[in-house]
């Protein structure tokens, strides 16, 4: 049986790496800052899989991008997926190339359905994660992409049937009414999505402490809890909210979280 | 120095970092006389089999990896796909042959055994030791590495299956045969589980 996820999020932009909340974003540091004083590898060390999404407002840069997933990446051994602004295949080479293993995919699902095909076929399903953010102001889920600024006009139900008969190997279903509030999960937004969806899932926004990342994983509906707070589980947080996961019986992959620096040798 | 043989097929960067991180000098590379002069050889690789072996095949890095493995006795370790292209063959986009380094065919999971399996295997999954091995010294009897593949070797009483993993059948997830490895999971995307295994094969194969 494949484990459950815990997963990280990183916002990037313009060289920045962000705090959002409610979609507004708030610049944290570079990534010297990062790497450094943040000491990213703490967490790297303690989730299963990492989500770099390049979220610049004013124009994205892509080759900057690309060396901010590489100097991530070169002390990162776990899955990374990548995305934000994706609209061509030369791109996603880019991206790949970059130490990237999958690609997140959002705006362009709607805008360019057939381009999200193409990619499908060319990287595989398991290689394409669909993002979508997603407000609910009253029991309708209304759909928004363009960094949460346009309003798609379409049935949440209807957008999924279609994102997931593109062939997409995964949801990100991203809450922006809980974006960066640490309230916990929308779990009524998970609880809108059909029984059908048989893509894994994975839950977004509103994660501030690690018990809304166990309410997360124990939802029957969710493969993986993710968080892009980088202040929620500063230090410690991380480490201790995976421990405490794993003695609460959530079915997370193991292994040894002390030796990485023994490990190091370069 | 460690070769990572670049046919264009997958994820070198990680590899190479992984190696970097454990201080192995290690380069990519798909020259003939630096794959012959390798101290050791890992053969990556995502992507389509029948690909991989036509890339391999129009360089001729097929029989210069064979020459180097079977006549030099340089240690290999083929990851994901790359472990794949040591078996004997593969029915991924038709039938092909492989290097035939190990002898055992690679075929897709068997579909619909169960209704809730998922073809591809992604994610982390738990590997079983089966036998004493090199490759896992220092790790669990059961050890979590993280997959991604929708072709597998099927598990047989080999002499040289050391791990295996279940994914609605059991399935070979390492090999060692003398200086002959493979993973079918990506150790280097799978933590410190995957470095101390990259380890084992730099420092013990």
């Amino acid at each position: 049986m494949v484990k459950k996820r815990l997963i990280f999020t990183l916002l990037y932009n313009d060289g920045g790496f962000m705090l959002s909340r409610n979609f507004r974003l708030q610049r944290a540091g570079d990534i010297k800052w990062l790497k450094s004083n943040y000491n990213f590898k703490n967490i790297a060390f303690t989730i299963d899989e990492l989500i770099i999404l390049d979220v610049s407002r004013n124009g994205r840069n892509l080759d900057r991008f690309c060396e901010h997933i590489k100097m991530i990446a070169e002390e990162c051994f776990i899955p990374i997926a990548a995305g934000g602004g994706i609209t061509s295949y030369e791109q996603t080479k880019v991206i790949m190339n970059s130490g990237a293993d999958k690609l997140v995919v959002n705006t362009t699902l709607f805008r360019a359905p057939n381009f999200v095909k193409e990619l499908i076929s060319t990287y595989g399903s398991q290689c394409i994660i669909a993002s979508i953010d997603v407000k609910r102001p009253n029991d309708q889920a209304e759909i928004f992409i363009d960094n949460g600024s346009t309003k798609v006009e379409m049935a949440f139900d209807e957008y999924i049937d279609r994102i997931t008969g593109l062939g997409i190997g995964e949801i990100y279903l991203n809450s922006m009414d809980r974006d960066g509030t640490g309230h916990g999960y929308m779990f009524d937004l998970l609880g809108q999505l059909n029984n059908s969806v048989n893509v894994p899932i994975i839950t977004a926004g509103g994660a501030g402490n690690w018990h809304h990342l166990l309410e997360g994983l124990q939802h029957d509906k969710v493969d993986a809890a993710a968080t892009a707070n980088l202040f929620n589980f500063i230090g410690q947080g991380f480490p201790n909210a995976r421990r405490q996961l794993l003695e609460s019986g959530i079915d997370l992959a193991r292994w040894e979280t002390s030796n990485y620096l023994d490990l190091k040798k370069n | 120095m460690i070769v990572i043989i670049d046919y264009g097929m997958g994820n070198l960067f990680s590899i190479q970092s992984a190696l970097h991180y454990l201080g192995a000098q290690s380069i990519t590379s798909a020259d003939p006389h630096i794959i012959h002069n390798a101290d050791k050889l890992i053969l990556p690789g995502v992507g389509s089999f029948y690909k991989a072996m036509s890339n391999l095949k129009a360089t001729n890095l097929d029989a210069l990896i064979k020459k180097a493995v079977i006549k030099k006795q340089t240690p290999i370790l083929g990851i994901c796909l790359g472990m794949q292209l040591l078996g004997s063959s593969s029915t991924e986009d038709g039938f092909s042959n492989g290097l035939g380094l190990i002898d055992c065919p690679v075929e897709r999971f068997s579909e619909n055994k169960f209704a809730n399996l998922k073809i591809p295997h992604v994610g982390f999954d738990t590997v079983t030791i089966t036998k004493e091995n090199k490759l896992f010294d220092g790790l669990d009897s059961r050890v979590d590495f993280y997959f991604t593949h929708s072709y597998r070797m099927a598990f047989t009483e080999q002499a040289y299956a050391v791990g295996t993993c279940s994914h609605g059948e059991q399935f070979i997830a390492a090999f060692e045969k003398g200086h002959i490895c493979g993973t079918q999971f990506h150790p280097e995307k799978s933590q410190t589980n995957g470095l101390a295994l990259l380890k084992n094969f730099i420092e013990k194969i």
